[in-house]
């Protein structure tokens, strides 16, 4: 064929043809082509995908199967891979069940009350019960040791609930009220000793102790992040005080103040971003009474000091403040350097920047322009280095 | 038989202008008439944009190897068909008539309700289609709440470009109405997000309303897009053919209007130009039916992303490209493009649109587009004439008819348009040899430089040679160019300057001439 045009080409012109003009030409040709008409095809690969995507059936596994949803991760902070289901009773009671690989439960109800006065008032209440059968613990303090790592098991059952007012369009708040009940015991059997074969249980307080807590308090929080999901602008300024009763002996009561401020740096028409976020937790009792260890703030992991373990150091206080600077790379895709630095104390004077645990590292972020859907984040500290695989964003 | 094709097109179209001297006497062609053959059973075909963006972004679909546009006449034109009607550039539209496009009325009758029949509640964007009074089916189009008259604008605007630049649309119009305008046809079934189908009620109407920006006086602002005559038969592939198409002949890589549509998207800043946004519908008379071949959708043109302002990287930057990802990972992100420093105004009817920066040599749409990477500097020079054919007024007038209530938004969108329409012939009238124009008056060869008369850079000092061709041999042989008619039926006028040589045919019948061929 090849020859074919250049032989055309390279002979002397010919004489314009007589025969066909060039429309006739072209009718030719079409008139060729409908006598070799072929439906059109789909290869293998587009075939899949059209079916995917014509039957829905990601949306259909999203709605589940007769009001069943599937849940992929979020039951607790060291639970490793959960997964469970929730279903939905009505537009607004909805139940679920989560289990883990390392045998975590989490039962939970929730009903959202409709919005009331053009969405400004909102509520929500919700009964739970998780079962933690692996809770990692250290030692009380900011200078423990990682050999000491020891494990229980915690079980909780609460019900309760919150109600508040938007005041402004970015700005929250309300109050909240529920019932807490909480049981330790030896947990399942795992790598690390039983918390008992580490440490005096009696100088554990409350461990033997079943509580029951009434917790009530009150919240307010200003959002002016452009997306909660994945944000690049704005802030988040919350702060939340509760105060837990003890129903049962009177000897565990205290306060706790929830402090969070999140803020976004954005440059480059929003590819660059410095995170930032320092958070804060108080706790305050009176001269007789205790917090249970197990109700102590606790410090790192994948939230918070990535590089270190989960629940890696707890006290009655904390700190924590962590700076990102993420870019993109490409479109569904951020990388961010990180570092992380935190303390825990039993009094709040007791905080020094020299005492800070500091971590560092790296970090992928597969994305949406709304959301985060999953991260890997690679945090090395003075105890190694430690690689999380998660869903949703840090922060 | 695909070879054979190839080769008829070939030999039809690529042929004379090799050889320069063998022209048709229907030469040069003007319309090239692909609704001659009945489509009898031609398929309705969807796409999947996952399969598409794949294939575009990890693949070389087409034929990629450079050559010539194969569907333009002698002239280096386009003639009229199913894809591409010469309009402004060639035969000037009134301001009224750009200013109309492609509509043939005043949009959905709000003489009685709109009958919602189908609605989509799921997803970034939502949507009804309606019926109005006079029984036409229209879609139903919003804004996103943060960026309110940005994506309806840009619909509207646009699609008058797109018409009067020569390509089949359909007819988008601005529709302001109250929730009273919609009722649910209790026939109608919706999709709802968990992909089920169930029966469309009124309080999905108010689902959908509820995520769209209302303005002061309770109307919703939209654009109503008037549902195209004929059977839809699902998108056109930018490259190869329809296999169940008889009239489609042409590889569409190869397809000069959709390889200039580039220069026009990048104009416009239409990213989403790809396949998913053009439709093929089965029109005609019942004995002689053919596919007819849309644009579809722009509502992520100028500085909108249609569910939100355009995002900084579009026109930029394919969204895969994995080496520039692998230098920012390497270098933390100190290594970028010039993109991501462009500062654009705050102007939330407009989104993300400028012309500073705009460099229409390197603009990109979402993914490879294979007949925009076959572009060569022929098509884009042709295209550029199209661009370059709208005057100040003209754009002005066009971008009136995206009703932006701030009047700054609205001058400075059509500034932008115009300082791009000037980037664009600076880039490729410019920089090529753009003698142009050229007609017989009175017997005398005239044409003209288009880049001097636009004010887009000098005209080159230049010299015509001038040959008679001897239609038995083909060889040329020089003449006085006083003395051209006289010597043959066919002659060639080399015109020569320091941006090089072009070569113009003129043909002698029946006394009159005729420019018949023009090489550049």
């Amino acid at each position: 064929m090849l020859a074919l045009v250049l032989t055309m080409l390279l002979v002397p012109p010919q004489q314009p043809s007589d025969e066909l003009t060039r429309s006739e030409e072209l009718q030719l040709a079409r008139e060729e082509k409908a006598q070799h008409l072929e439906a059109p095809k789909r290869s293998f690969m587009e075939k899949g995908l059209y079916e995917v995507k014509e039957r829905k059936l990601v949306e259909r596994f999203q709605a589940g199967f007769h009001g069943f949803h599937p849940l992929i991760g979020g039951i607790a902070k060291g639970s490793g891979f959960g997964f469970g289901t929730s279903y939905e009773i009505s537009d607004r009671l909805k139940a679920s069940a989560q289990v883990s690989m390392k045998g975590y439960q989490k039962y939970e109800v929730v009903f959202a009350t409709p919005r009331f006065l053009t969405d400004r008032l909102f509520a929500e209440v919700r009964t739970t019960y998780r079962s933690n059968p692996e809770e990692a613990f250290y030692g009380l303090g900011n200078d423990t040791r990682e050999e000491t790592r020891t494990h229980y098991g915690l079980k909780d059952r609460s019900v309760g609930g919150h109600a508040g007012i938007r005041l402004a369009k970015n700005v929250k708040a309300g109050f909240h009220a529920g019932l807490v009940d909480v049981t330790v015991d030896q947990g399942r059997r795992s790598r690390s000793p039983f918390i008992g074969e580490m440490f005096e249980l009696a100088s554990l307080p409350a461990f033997d102790t079943q509580l029951t807590y009434l917790r009530t308090g009150v919240f307010f929080d200003v959002d002016t992040r452009d997306e909660p999901g994945n944000p690049r602008d704005g802030g988040r300024y919350a702060a939340k005080w509760s105060s837990f009763r003890d129903q049962n002996l009177g000897l565990y009561n205290f306060g706790q103040l929830d402090a969070e401020v999140q803020h976004y740096i954005p440059f480059f028409n929003q590819r660059r971003v410095i995170a930032l976020r320092a958070k804060a937790t108080v706790t305050r009792t009176n001269d007789d009474q205790t917090i249970p260890f197990y109700m102590l703030p606790t410090l790192g992991g994948s939230e918070d000091l990535r590089g270190f373990a989960d629940f890696r150091f707890r006290d009655k206080n904390l700190v924590i403040v962590n700076a990102e600077y993420r870019w993109e790379a490409f479109s569904a895709l951020d990388v961010a350097l990180f570092a992380d630095a935190g303390q825990v104390a039993s009094k709040v004077s007791d905080f020094r920047i020299r005492d800070m645990h500091t971590a560092a590292g790296f970090g992928f972020r597969f994305n949406t322009a709304k959301k985060v859907f999953y991260r890997v984040d690679v945090g090395f500290s003075r105890e190694g280095a430690r690689v999380y695989l998660k869903f949703g964003n840090v922060f | 038989m695909k070879q054979a094709l190839a080769l008829t097109i070939l030999i039809t179209f690529i042929v004379p202008s090799a050889l320069a001297q063998t022209f048709r006497a229907d030469d040069p062609v003007w319309v090239d008439n692909d609704a001659a053959i009945d489509v009898k059973h031609v398929a309705k075909h969807k796409l999947n944009d996952q399969y598409d963006f794949m294939i575009h972004a990890f693949g070389k679909p087409g034929d990629r190897v450079p050559k010539r546009a194969m569907n333009i006449n002698t002239l280096g034109e386009v003639p009229d068909s199913s894809w591409f009607q010469n309009r402004h550039a060639l035969r000037r539209m009134s301001v009224e008539e750009l200013v109309r496009g492609p509509n043939s009325g005043n949009g959905p009758s709000m003489e009685s309700p709109w009958t919602v029949i189908g609605a989509k509640t799921e997803g970034i964007t939502p949507g009804f289609r309606i019926r109005d009074g006079r029984g036409d089916v229209y879609f139903i189009k919003f804004d996103p709440p943060q960026n309110p008259e940005m994506a309806t604008a840009a619909e509207v605007i646009s699609t008058k470009f797109f018409y009067a630049l020569g390509y089949n649309v359909p007819e988008n119009y601005l529709a302001f109405f109250t929730r009273e305008q919609l009722v649910a046809d209790r026939k109608a079934v919706m999709t709802d997000g968990t992909g089920r189908e169930r029966r469309l009620e009124e309080a999905d109407l108010d689902v959908i309303l509820k995520r769209v920006h209302r303005s002061q006086d309770g109307k919703y602002r939209a654009v109503a897009s008037r549902q195209v005559y004929g059977i839809p038969l699902g998108p056109f592939q930018y490259f190869g053919t329809r296999p169940d198409d008889p009239n489609d002949i042409f590889p569409h890589e190869h397809r000069r209007e959709l390889r200039g549509l580039r220069v026009f998207a990048a104009w416009l800043n239409h990213d989403d130009s790809r396949a998913i946004n053009s439709l093929d519908v089965l029109a005609g008379e019942p004995d002689l039916r053919h596919v007819r071949h849309y644009l579809i959708d722009f509502g992520s043109t100028l500085g909108s992303g249609s569910v939100s302002a355009q995002k900084p990287r579009a026109g930029w930057e394919y969204m895969w490209e994995p080496g520039n990802a692998l230098k920012r990972i390497a270098t933390l992100g100190l290594w970028d493009k010039n993109w991501i420093q462009v500062k654009y105004p705050d102007l939330p009817s407009i989104g993300r649109f400028e012309s500073e920066w705009f460099d229409p040599k390197s603009w990109k749409p979402e993914y490879p587009n294979p007949a925009f990477v076959n572009a060569t500097d022929e098509d884009t020079y042709w295209a550029a004439k199209i661009v370059m054919a709208f005057t100040n007024e003209e754009i002005r007038a066009i971008v009136k008819t995206g009703q932006l209530s701030d009047p700054i938004a609205e001058t400075y969108l059509a500034d932008t348009l115009i300082a791009r329409r000037d980037k664009i012939g600076r880039q490729w009238l410019a920089t090529m040899n753009s003698f142009d124009h050229f007609r017989i008056v009175e017997g005398e060869l005239e044409f003209e430089h288009l880049a001097s008369r636009l004010d887009l850079g000098p005209e080159p000092a230049y010299q015509t040679e001038w040959f008679a061709i001897d239609s038995v041999s083909g060889t040329r042989r020089p003449v006085r160019r006083e003395d051209f008619q006289r010597e043959a039926a066919l002659f060639l006028v080399e015109l020569t300057s320091s941006a090089g040589t072009i070569k113009v045919h003129i043909r002698e019948r029946d006394g009159d001439l005729q420019i018949v061929g023009v090489d550049r």
